[in-house]
């Protein structure tokens, strides 16, 4: 089921896990020490350090066995991992805002290669002006450079989805690398009960490690590895479109894999989570406001206050938007007759949130296919570490359900302009 | 069987007439000081040996002694099967038990180098001791010396050449004949990283799906060679499986945009061959500048304007050349060295030391590769113009470790004219005589600086 009305999960026998109190960047090195990658590279920027540095303590206290290599910015990072995983490592890292867009260059090249790299963005606003804080700019900035790009709402929810992480990446059918973004700040400092799952439990899930099958650097298989592709008039432009759909056609794969990793995951460790995109009492709703990250909590805990006031609000929540979700989101969004949309970054180009401007490509085919046509609107907040409360959502909930009867109007509402 | 052999070789200028030669051959072969018995005969041009009413300018020595020849004349001429080459040694040999003293060798012979030794009524010819001439050592003015370079072709002539034939290099391209060599002597078990330029622009990393390689090859970024390497390397250690890991990158991706990731491997000691092809620019995407460009070269980004015709000063690059193999010596790497194409078996030398380096350590090799495409010379200049950079001190040839520090492997005590070595090429043709001083000035400068670098560290 690509479209989940979260229930207490149907669970076969009950796995021992321990139970722990951490913060998000502890939980997804704690996750990554289960997933058992072979190398790590590392390279502090904030909010992702304390990340990086609970890798390094877990391989110093033995409790994790990876090679790590404090390179010396964030392109080596992520080029040492590229080596790593063409001679068959399993490769990890973690990165953020101004170390992103650093490390951009490899980064384009690592879904190009195949390379099932798995890497945190644990998300950062874009600079200038300075910022160190939270926020989804950089993450939305290479949302189109071919990694598969999952997003958490809690705690728990980066410990699991970064073993998952794994999986998926290394999944024959997508061979894609794979960034698990976590909120700085809001997840990366929170701190919050999480059960972490027994190392032999992962193991099993995890299952057999082959990540090079597809191109390798190694003597006893010598092939060009990534050659050059010659130019028009030759054979090169063709093999190249080949390539490119080929990549497409994982990103396509990986909606199918990103839900049977979690409905397995859902089956051994008795947490399930929406896939790619949650639906929160959408069914009976009349509009809905649509969230990504861990501003989630606050949304939902509006819409109860709302539903409890009489007012037929629904939230739609997007985990997986990267490949982006068209069939599950048409189908949350065929429930209902009007949208707000509400994003933690600016798409400059449009003038309104990103994530709200890739959802109009969804309304488009929701009118061409059901003849329904959506108003909408965009909402931008929690920029630069900002707090969208649950009075911002709110103030979203009023002006969305205002669609119903009114004009949508075409400039996006920034919720934390006058905090 | 080789195809190269060793042979003695005689510098007129630097030979005095003393004859200590002879002596020495004679007591070696004869157990007398008979000159005359010697197989090794030093023989005045026109002039005295020991005539003190020459100058030493005026007076020229020749040299009769036999070269080994590759074909020689005396072994055709020899009716008796008494002469024959050794396939191994090259060395001529001659069999008392066949020779019927009919002297035809000594008539086929046109460098003296077999003749009749009166005491004894038959030929004698120099047998190089066996590799170790007894003439070469005694020789004070260094006129004599037992030439092994070409060895390295008897050694290395039939290890597989791990590229593809027919690269499209440019004609004469010394980077080819580098690639070449140098793969076949790191050998199969390795991984390949040549970032963009002109090592896998002629094609060695493949076009199109095909490789031009033997050994597993992949085209990093310009940017990230040394640690894309290192990951591979890493990983190999990991399941312990010995792998050399080798990067055959340009100068302007070592020195310019990839110098972080250089940098940061060198400093973490990743275990792997780094070699800079440093044909001083960025040749492959059309001749521009880099860091590693020397002062006053012709670039298509430091191109010579107008003003030059004008009388203007010439123009070229404005500022010098970055020392980059020095700056890997202040990353106290395992192994560091410079080399040149021009001298072949320190090279090879070099090459051996960079790859036992490189098991531990980061080990980094610097060869300097003249390009005849980008430095404006003929094809078949290649060699002359590699040799002429050392030859003037342009280029020093040294090598480095933490525990033996800096050491001139091919020091040259009496550098030519940096002139002979600038006229070599077009790049330097509109070159200033104020700017021809700058280079000279510079030259001399880096000997001592870098010889005072060599003197401060352990030796
Ligand atoms: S002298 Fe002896 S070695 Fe010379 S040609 Fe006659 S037989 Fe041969």
């Amino acid at each position: 089921m690509s479209t989940t009305t979260l229930e207490k999960p149907a669970v076969g026998a009950p796995t021992k896990q321990k139970v722990m109190l951490c913060e998000g960047n502890e939980a997804a090195a704690l996750g990554v020490a289960l997933a058992r990658p072979d190398m790590v590279a590392v390279y502090p920027i904030t909010p992702q350090s304390s990340l990086v540095e609970h890798v390094a303590k877990l391989i110093a206290d033995g409790r994790m066995d990876a090679d790590i290599v404090d390179a010396e910015g964030e392109h080596s990072v992520l080029s040492v991992l590229q080596g790593g995983a063409l001679a068959g490592a399993r490769t990890y890292t973690a990165t953020c805002g101004p170390g992103l867009a650093f490390m951009f260059e490899p980064y384009f090249r690592t879904s190009g290669m195949r390379l099932p790299i798995v890497m945190s963005i644990v998300t950062r606003d874009g600079i200038t002006p300075q910022c160190v804080w939270g926020g989804h700019q950089d993450a939305m900035t290479v949302r189109e450079v071919g990694w598969v790009q999952i997003y958490c709402e809690t705690v728990q929810e980066v410990l699991d989805t970064t073993v998952m992480a794994f999986r998926i990446a290394e999944d024959h059918d997508v061979m894609l690398p794979v960034n698990i973004c976590l909120d700085g700040n809001y997840l990366s400092y929170g701190t919050s009960r999480v059960e972490l799952p027994e190392q032999s439990d992962v193991d099993a899930f995890m299952g057999a490690k082959d990540v090079n099958w597809h191109v390798a650097l190694d003597p006893m298989k010598p092939m060009a590895v990534d050659p050059l592709t010659g130019g028009s008039g030759g054979k090169g432009p063709a093999t190249f479109v080949r390539y490119r759909k080929s990549q497409c056609r994982g990103m396509q794969n990986a909606l199918g894999v990103i839900e049977a990793v979690h409905a397995e995951w859902a089956s051994r460790f008795g947490r399930s989570y929406a896939p790619l995109v949650e639906e929160y009492r959408l069914d009976d709703a009349e509009f809905a406001i649509m969230t990504l990250g861990s501003m989630t909590g606050a949304a939902k805990d509006a819409v109860d206050e709302a539903r409890e006031a009489g007012r037929k609000v629904g939230l739609i929540k997007i985990k997986t938007f990267s490949p982006f979700p068209v069939e599950a989101l048409m189908r949350a969004l065929s429930k209902v007759r009007a949208l707000g949309v509400v994003d933690r970054s600016v798409g400059f180009r449009w003038n309104c949130g990103p994530m709200y401007q890739e959802v109009l490509g969804v309304l488009y085919r929701l009118a061409r296919e059901a003849g329904t046509v959506l108003p909408a609107m965009s909402f931008i907040g929690g920029l630069a570490g900002a707090d969208i409360t649950i009075g911002h959502f709110h103030r979203v909930i009023d002006a969305t359900e205002r669609l119903l009867d009114g004009p949508a109007p075409n400039e996006p509402v920034w919720l934390n302009e006058n905090d | 069987m080789g195809r190269a052999y060793s042979t003695i070789a005689f510098d007129p200028a630097k030979c005095d007439g003393c004859g200590d030669c002879m002596t020495a051959c004679a007591q070696a072969k004869t157990g007398t000081i008979d000159r005359a018995r010697s197989r090794i005969q030093i023989v005045g041009r026109g002039d005295t040996i020991k005539d003190a009413t020459k100058d030493a300018t005026e007076k020229a020595f020749e040299l009769a002694l036999c070269r080994q020849c590759a074909d020689p004349k005396c072994v055709t001429v020899c009716p008796a099967g008494a002469l024959a080459k050794d396939g191994a040694s090259g060395v001529i040999g001659w069999d008392a038990s066949k020779c019927v003293d009919c002297l035809l060798c000594t008539v086929g012979c046109a460098y003296g180098g077999i003749a009749l030794e009166e005491a004894t009524g038959h030929v004698s010819k120099c047998d190089t001791c066996d590799g170790k001439p007894a003439c070469v050592p005694v020789c004070s003015k260094g006129a004599l010396t037992y030439v092994t370079t070409a060895n390295i072709y008897n050694e290395v002539g039939d290890w597989e050449d791990l590229f593809a034939p027919g690269l499209a290099g440019c004609q004469g391209c010394n980077t080819e004949l580098l690639m070449r060599h140098t793969l076949r002597r790191v050998g199969p078990d390795t991984v390949l990283a040549t970032p963009p330029g002109c090592v896998p622009g002629m094609g060695s990393v493949g076009f199109n799906g095909a490789t031009g390689t033997k050994v597993p090859v992949f085209h990093p970024l310009l940017t990230n060679t040394a640690a894309m390497l290192a990951g591979v390397k890493r990983q190999f250690k990991r399941m312990g499986r010995e792998v050399t890991a080798l990067a055959i990158a340009g100068d302007g991706g070592a020195s310019d945009v990839g110098f972080q990731s250089l940098s940061g491997a060198a400093e973490r000691g990743e275990q792997m061959l780094f070699m800079v092809v440093d044909n001083e620019g960025y040749m492959n995407t059309g001749m521009q500048r880099s860091s590693c460009t020397p002062y006053g070269a012709w670039t298509s980004t430091t191109p010579i304007g107008a003003g030059c015709a004008a009388g203007q000063p010439a123009q070229g690059k404005t500022q010098d050349a970055k020392n980059l193999p020095l700056l890997m010596v202040n990353h106290r790497c395992a192994y560091v060295a410079t080399a040149s194409t021009a001298y072949m078996e320190d090279l090879y030398a070099k090459l051996d030391r960079a790859i036992e380096a490189s098991k531990t350590g980061f080990a980094y090799v610097h060869v300097y590769s003249p390009c005849t495409t980008g430095w404006r010379f003929a094809s078949d200049q290649n060699m002359e113009v590699a040799r002429k950079a050392v030859e003037t001190n342009f280029v020093m040839l040294w090598e480095f470790t933490p525990d033996e520090g800096l050491n001139f492997t091919r020091p040259v005590d009496d550098p030519l004219p940096v002139t002979d070595y600038l006229k070599a090429m077009g790049r330097f043709r509109h070159l200033s005589p104020a700017q021809i001083e700058h280079i000279q000035g510079k030259v001399e400068e880096n000997i001592r600086f870098i010889k005072r670098f060599a003197a401060a560290l352990p030796a």
